[in-house]
């Protein structure tokens, strides 16, 4: 399994792609985050060690979103929250972690 | 050694944080806690933090502001969780936000081990009007200051350490 990420539109999805031609790709991984956790109920590390098990050779791509004034409302608060520990995981599983940034990716694992 | 540990939200750093405090040597473990809890949600960030450390052999002292107040002995080695809500209560909660840094300077002097938590709350590019913006300029400084007096800063990426300044401890 490897993770990208990086802030929205860095370029992580391409790099992804032209870096794994052949491997099955996740992208947006932090929207398919908040839908299992926050519409389905499902808790975030437990989502994540699934999807791990299920999908060893994934390539994930995802947005990072933690990095803003914390939100007034709950629900903005849970969805920063519930994406950084379900990827947490993913990035302890993942052989390699890229950080794009301007489409520069930085292997920071 | 004084190490600073940044990141967003949720990113893994408090976990990364104690892991660090945990392995470095020292007789007296604190842990200066710094979040007001007064909701649900705080209480349980409050009661998965505790849940954490419980094994590592800290004894917590809750110190929501004026740092300097807090009785620590020479030597100890310290987590500091996290200057976030420290800074915000300061300026917030009838506090003092000029004496953080001063406080901080003490307490760096009298640690083995000082660990400081803090939260990249800068880049969402948002502009939220006067108060929030002077909050940011506080904590941006006082993170600056922190980073400056550390050995070592670094900033957790999903749980990832990524060094900064110094080599990963």
């Amino acid at each position: 399994m490897k993770l990208y990420i990086g802030g929205a539109y860095q370029g992580q999805a391409e790099l992804a792609r032209a870096e794994n031609p052949d491997a099955e790709l996740f992208f947006d991984f932090h929207e398919r985050i908040r839908r299992a956790v926050l519409e389905e109920g499902r808790e975030p590390g437990e989502f994540a060690r699934a999807f791990c098990r299920e999908h060893p050779q994934a390539v994930v791509v995802a947005d990072e979103v933690g990095s803003g004034v914390v939100p007034i409302e709950a629900e903005a608060r849970a969805y920063r929250e519930t994406v950084g520990r379900a990827l947490c995981v993913v990035a302890q599983s993942a052989e390699s972690v890229t950080r794009c940034v301007c489409g520069i990716g930085v292997r920071i694992k | 050694m004084i190490l600073l540990v940044t990141g967003g939200s949720g990113c893994g750093k408090s976990t990364w944080a104690e892991a660090q405090i945990s392995a470095l040597e020292g007789d007296q473990r604190v842990y200066l806690a710094t979040m007001l809890a007064r909701d649900g949600e705080s209480f349980r960030r409050v009661a998965r933090h505790r849940a954490q450390r419980r094994h590592l052999g800290f004894e917590t002292l809750e110190c929501p502001v004026d740092i300097a107040s807090a009785e620590i002995a020479p030597g100890s080695v310290v987590l500091l969780e996290d200057l976030v809500n420290l800074v915000a209560n300061e300026m917030f909660e009838d506090g003092d936000v000029e004496r953080v840094i001063p406080a901080l300077e003490a307490l760096a002097g009298k640690c083995r081990h000082l660990v400081m938590v803090t939260n990249d709350v800068f880049s969402d590019g948002v502009r939220y009007g006067d108060s929030v913006d002077a909050y940011l300029r506080a904590l941006a400084k006082i993170n600056r200051a922190t980073a400056q007096m550390a050995d070592c800063v670094v900033e957790v990426v999903y749980s990832i350490p990524v060094p900064l300044k110094g080599a990963l401890p």
